[in-house]
């Protein structure tokens, strides 16, 4: 489903970010990104929604040489992918149900529709309760979720998630993964960056580690490792 | 565009001016605020240009016939003047109506003329009195005409006339500048205010981009919403002025009778007709310029 070959990305002349990096990630899989910062793995994932385009490389994303996609068209080529974000990045001025249903407004979903899926989305991810909170009155992981069921409202093919637990506690994050894990057995595809060495343990999946740039380790069933 | 989406970006915008409330009052007072001082000065520049324009048109030439000159040299002068391109009002003032003026004038001392009222005795000429279309052709014109055949003499005020020309020139040009530099400044206070309203927003726009809203999608809100912001920016101050312009031409009209003002009723349209489109325009220039900054995800 996404195949990247040769990738290099140069910020001007001197700026490495990534070298030689050939990733290819079927569908179904559930995969961590690991590396410590500036390992490229930010880079790596604006590549996927087409935020950047490599310097040299191809990647092709759902069969689509992603060079070819035209600025007009990254709106339709994003709504395959659910984005999940470190800092939840929710609108403080409407509640967890206006939320949600903000990324299928944007893509011109009925609102009949809406008012159907949304509460979906949200029983989901075990939020069903909060939906007419405001992000404000949510706890850090309730607040996660409501981001996840954004992501996910839209049925994408590919969640994409960004350090997702990085402002959680333990405990709050092993609830986040394990509800990561579930979206991936409904069939999602779920690329996780992330830090966190404990949880990727102890998930054993597939692990790919990034270090300056370059891609040095990729396991099934994967641990944590560092270079150094 | 679809009609349920116009009615949902109206809606969008109509909430998030609602949404943003102390920004959507800050902008539309700084958009008026800004239109108020430049439609203040418009009105003061319009009326102070009318005041010049009032004096200049009061200015003539009075063309005095050559006493010698018979009735068809007269006829001639006359189909003369009639026939000048550049000549607006050709009124002929015969001697005996230049004497009653004259009596006029004097008051009380019009007993000192009694000698010379009689035909033969009227020391006074026929005169033609004439307005040129642009004033500021007077001495050319007069030049002109005082050489034409029966003519005795010219007179329109020589050595004050034209300093008078210069005064009323630099009024205008003072007051053109004024304008251009208010409305220059007027433009970039409002449009920067509208900026900081979709700055504190760059994250909804930068949210929408993830989601996979199109440009425009993302844009008509932010029209429409600068296209309120500006409107209902332009119509405080269009209001404000309307009211407070017909009581100031009131009480003028009361105390400072000689003084004659632009009437209030085509002050406010002029004011309208300038105001409310720049801030309309203003308003969505200013927010899809900002719009477009953030686009770029």
């Amino acid at each position: 489903m996404i195949e990247m070959h040769h990738i290099y990305k140069n910020y001007g002349n001197d700026v490495v970010v990534l070298k030689d990096l050939n990733l290819v990630i079927d569908r179904g899989e559930f995969i961590f990104i690991v590396g410590s910062s500036g390992a490229g793995k930010s880079t790596l994932l604006k590549l996927l929604l087409r935020e950047i385009i490599p310097t040299r490389g191809s990647i092709k994303i759902f069969g689509r040489d992603i060079m070819r996609i035209k600025r007009r068209q990254i709106p339709f080529f994003r709504r395959n992918i659910g984005m999940v974000f470190q800092d939840f990045r929710l609108l403080s001025d409407r509640d967890v149900f206006e939320n949600v249903a903000f990324a299928l407004r944007v893509t011109g979903v009925p609102a009949k529709e809406i008012r159907k899926r949304v509460p979906l989305s949200l029983e989901l991810v075990g939020i069903k309760d909060k939906a007419s909170k405001r992000p404000d009155e949510l706890s850090g992981g309730e607040q996660q979720r409501v981001c996840v069921a954004r992501a996910i409202v839209n049925r994408p093919a590919v969640i994409i998630a960004d350090e997702p637990t990085g402002n959680l506690d333990p405990n709050t994050s092993m609830g986040i993964m394990n509800l990561f894990q579930e979206i991936n057995v409904r069939g999602t595809t779920v690329i996780i960056a992330t830090h966190a060495k404990e949880l990727v343990n102890h998930f054993q999946k597939r692990v790919v580690v990034l270090e300056g740039g370059r891609l040095i380790s990729d396991q099934e069933r994967g641990v944590y490792i560092n270079a150094h | 565009m679809h009609i349920r989406s116009l009615f949902y970006f109206l809606g969008e915008a109509l909430k998030s001016v609602v949404r943003h409330g102390w920004m959507s009052i800050a902008s539309i007072a700084v958009v008026a605020i800004t239109l108020l001082i430049l439609g203040c000065f418009m009105v003061l520049n319009y009326n102070v240009t009318s005041l010049a324009e009032d004096i200049k048109e009061q200015v003539q030439i009075v063309v005095y016939v050559d006493k010698n000159a018979g009735e068809e040299a007269r006829d001639e002068l006359q189909s003369k003047l009639v026939a000048h391109p550049e000549l607006e009002e050709v009124r002929f003032v015969t001697k005996e109506e230049a004497m009653e003026r004259l009596k006029k004038q004097m008051g009380d001392r019009a007993y000192l003329l009694d000698g010379y009222t009689e035909d033969d005795d009227n020391p006074l000429r026929d005169s033609y009195e004439i307005r040129t279309k642009i004033p500021e052709n007077i001495p050319q014109v007069a030049e002109e005409v005082g050489k034409y055949p029966g003519v005795g003499y010219v007179d329109y005020g020589k050595g004050i006339v034209e300093p008078l020309f210069q005064f009323t020139g630099v009024v205008r040009w003072i007051g053109m500048f004024f304008m251009v530099g208010m409305a220059v400044t007027a433009i970039f206070l409002i449009a920067h205010t509208i900026r900081l309203t979709v700055y504190i927003r760059r994250r909804e726009i930068q949210i929408m981009k993830y989601v996979g809203a199109t440009d425009w999608f993302i844009r008509w809100p932010f029209i429409f919403e600068g296209l309120i912001l500006g409107l209902f920016g332009a119509i405080l101050p269009v209001i404000l002025i309307q009211c407070s312009y017909q009581a100031a031409a009131e009480w003028t009209q009361e105390n400072i009778y000689f003084v004659s003002l632009i009437s209030p009723q085509l002050i406010g349209t002029e004011v309208a007709q300038l105001l409310v489109p720049l801030g309309v325009v203003l308003g969505i220039l200013g927010s899809t310029l900002s719009v477009r900054k953030f686009l770029k995800v």
